[in-house]
């Protein structure tokens, strides 16, 4: 793969695609390609569906690429884009996007929060490799809130809008998710420290 | 509503989701799959449908079969030595998807998940596999089937259409009747026997063409190769009216045909028109540089 | 106030502007949180579990905001999409030629609804292999009435390369849907198409004598590494039938050259163009 063009612009790489220039279309995916893969794979946990998501984000932005006039910013219209296709994508595999009602867990590796919380805590930073899994173990309609919010900085407005419930739901559905972390992290960093 | 029964589990990961009325299992996945021989596994899906189901399954590896069952049930049987392998199933409404892909690290061997089926008689059914076989026998829906590699083969198919693509695989078609066939292939044999309908497509490049029937149901039939030969065995009373034609091959028949007024240019011994019977079908049998032989029985 | 009233509040506590009523930051070391509400404030400094809880889903919520863009894709991805970007025409090259798609005569319409994602490129490019075809095979035959001299269009097929020969420089552009229907983004391409009418006799000259000296058809080039990326071990055998449905077209073609009144040769050629995109699309079908 060419490096990117040293001093280009994203404006630049913009209109040089709209030209039909293939190292603009290079230099705006190696600028976006780390967020982009990284949601996708935030949200299906599955590098090989999230690379074909992935691609198929970037092919529907350059293919529209010609009728971005900057009103907004690029990043943001590719970074909606690819959650768009995310959803499309677990919607046809009927996969819950966000859980209407409580989910049935029957997950018995992480046992109930209080088994964990009056004994270990989460001071000091999280493992980030413990919180990948952790969040590769929420069910599907928890992740895709959390992933939306805490990792990709969507407000609960945009996230009702996109995945199709109410304001309430998500914020409900983040507190969930959250709760469930705070459970599996602190099971995980109990197996720990008994394995030393 | 769909059951899972599942026997001989293997010792991975299992995740289980439920989601409204469709019960989804996956299969967690191994990073990497050592060489040596795995415990074979065999899962079993069972779907409740309607008239018309629609099943559709595809995998990488691993051939498919299938045999007509219940009228209101669909069962799939799917056979695998790895955990390297995903199979995701589906059901909405009367579509049932079955979808198995290689996983990361997984190879040709890891990959291979063999399926076994039954479904309603009217089924209309969809498979997709590389290396295959693939078979299907005695449905009376549409029928598709594609292979890369894989030797198809069909029998005892009547009312339904008929549509088979391979890239080397060799097709077979035993008794289809009354429907619209199309066979393709690069470089497979096809083999027809017994096969009549309103339209028969027959086409390979350099694989070759053999028909065993009588061309009836006053159907249109084209065969046609590129260098393969094409060869037809028809019945004493067949009745069709016959354009055979090689560009650069020679073409032969073995039995009289009453010659006939056509537009048709005709050199000798690369190309022949002429009726037998009635000639209530069309046949028309073409090849770049293929022999042609019609013989009669 | 209870712990439970303090949890249900909790997550607005934490997701709320910092402009509102509550403003939540913590340390490491301990759950220090100033708010506007007192109750909230006096129970938190009073429990240490609810402190303990605010605290920790605060850090969780911080630290997953590092894991935006933290992974990077395969080098894969990208030659996915450039190849699907050429495919489509959105990446411009100088030479090209954009035909319209059409469906082909006879493929059987179960192809257009099985492609996979990873390979929609070769759909278009299926489509234009049949356009291409027809599009020379129906010019050729008037160019070559024309040229037409018995004693110099002898040509013997078997030393032409194997590998070629589609009309030169044409590529295809085409939306998602296979070769079953003109593609959206195919009005540039039939806008060029129709201000380059010239370009039609040029087309079917250069292929006669590509038949004869063929150049390395980019197509089958970018069809191959594409195969060589996501199948490996495939690329030998859809090398080995493109090799023969490429030798198909051109012996065929080369028989027309010169005998270009033989309608029926005509279509073997239309004929062998309609099985190399029928190769192309059982590619898309199975190369993963």
């Amino acid at each position: 793969m060419t490096d990117p063009k040293p001093g280009i612009t994203e404006r630049e790489a913009i209109e040089q695609a709209q030209q039909g220039n293939e190292a603009a279309f290079e230099v705006l995916y190696n600028l976006h390609k780390r967020r982009v893969y990284s949601l996708c794979l935030r949200m299906v946990s599955n590098p090989v569906q999230a690379e074909d998501l992935a691609q198929e984000a970037f092919l529907q932005l350059f293919r529209k690429i010609a009728t971005f006039r900057g009103e907004s910013a690029f990043s943001t219209w590719l970074h909606r884009m690819t959650v768009n296709v995310v959803l499309m994508q677990l919607r046809k595999k009927n996969l819950p996007v966000v859980s209407l009602e409580e989910t049935l867990e029957t997950d018995d590796q992480f046992p109930r929060k209080e088994f964990g919380a009056k004994d270990v805590k989460l001071t000091g930073s999280i493992d980030r490799m413990q919180l990948q899994r952790a969040i590769d173990r929420l069910p599907p309609g928890y992740k895709s809130v959390f992933v939306l919010h805490d990792i990709e900085g969507f407000e609960h407005n945009e996230i009702a809008q996109m995945v199709g419930c109410s304001v309430g739901n998500s914020k409900s559905q983040l507190h969930k998710a959250r709760l469930k972390l705070r459970d599996y992290l602190k099971f995980m960093r109990a197996e720990k420290a008994k394995t030393g | 509503m769909a059951s899972i029964h599942l026997t001989n589990l293997h010792p991975g990961k299992l995740r289980q989701a439920s989601l409204g009325k469709t019960t989804v299992v996956t299969i967690a996945l191994a990073t990497f799959l050592s060489s040596a021989a795995l415990a074979e596994t065999k899962k079993e899906y069972r779907y409740t449908v309607g008239p018309n189901a629609n099943v559709s399954v595809d995998t990488q590896y691993g051939s498919i079969s299938v045999k007509p069952g219940n009228s209101d049930e669909v069962v799939v049987t799917a056979t695998f030595k790895s955990d390297n392998v995903e199979i995701d199933q589906q059901q909405n409404g009367n579509r049932i998807e079955i979808d198995s892909h290689l996983l990361h690290g997984a190879n040709q061997q890891a990959g291979h998940v063999d399926y076994e089926l039954q479904v309603p008689p009217d089924a209309t059914v969809n498979l997709h596999s590389s290396n295959g076989p693939l078979s299907v026998e005695r449905l009376k829906g549409d029928i598709t089937l594609e292979g890369s590699d894989a030797v198809v083969n069909v029998s005892n198919v009547e009312n339904g259409h008929v549509y088979v693509q391979t890239m080397r695989g060799s097709i077979t078609l035993t008794n289809v009747r009354n429907g619209h066939v199309e066979i393709a292939s690069i470089s497979g044999d096809l083999n027809l026997k017994s096969v009549t309908g309103p339209m028969v497509q027959a086409c390979t490049g350099s694989g070759k063409i053999f028909y065993d029937g009588d061309f009836g149901s006053s159907g249109n039939y084209r065969f046609t190769t590129h260098s393969g030969d094409i060869e037809a065995l028809v019945s004493a009373d067949v009745s069709a009216d016959f354009r055979v034609h090689s560009v650069t091959g020679r073409v032969h028949h073995d039995f009289p045909l009453q010659p006939k007024h056509s537009q048709f240019p005709v050199h000798l011994g690369r190309s022949f028109v002429g009726t037998s019977g009635k000639a209530a079908s069309e046949v028309v049998l073409r090849s770049f540089s293929g022999k042609i032989r019609l013989k009669q029985r | 106030m209870k712990c439970s009233d303090v949890e249900q509040v909790l997550q607005e506590l934490l997701d709320g502007e910092p402009d509102s009523a509550f403003e939540v930051c913590s340390s490491e070391n301990t759950a220090a949180m100033r708010l506007a509400a007192p109750d909230v404030e006096a129970h938190l400094k009073s429990c240490p579990a609810c402190a303990e809880l605010a605290a920790d889903l605060k850090l969780i919520s911080n630290q997953a905001h590092q894991l935006a863009a933290s992974e990077e894709p395969p080098s894969r991805v990208w030659v996915r999409i450039a190849a699907e970007l050429r495919a489509e025409g959105l990446i411009t090259e100088p030479t090209k030629i954009e035909p319209v798609s059409i469906r082909p005569a006879f493929i059987p319409a179960l192809i257009a609804s099985r492609a996979r994602w990873s390979a929609w490129w070769l759909a278009p490019i299926a489509a234009g292999l049949i356009v291409a075809g027809s599009f020379v095979v129906s010019h050729q035959a008037a160019l070559q009435v024309a040229r037409h001299t018995p004693a110099t269009q002898a040509t013997n097929p078997a030393t032409v390369s194997s590998l070629n020969p589609a009309p030169a420089s044409v590529s295809i552009p085409g939306p998602k849907t296979a070769a079953a229907t003109s593609p959206a983004g195919s009005e540039p391409a039939r806008q060029e198409l129709a201000q380059k009418p010239a370009r039609a006799t040029d087309l079917a000259g250069r292929a006669a004598e590509d038949a004869v000296e063929p150049a390395p058809s980019d197509e089958d080039q970018q069809f191959l590494s594409v195969v060589s990326t996501m199948a490996p071990y495939t690329r030998a055998s859809y090398k080995n039938e493109l090799q023969a449905v490429n030798k198909d077209i051109l012996e065929t073609q080369a028989y027309v050259n010169q005998n270009p009144g033989d309608m029926d040769a005509r279509q073997h050629l239309i004929d062998a163009y309609q099985q190399k995109a029928l190769l192309y699309q059982i590619a898309m079908d199975h190369v993963q």
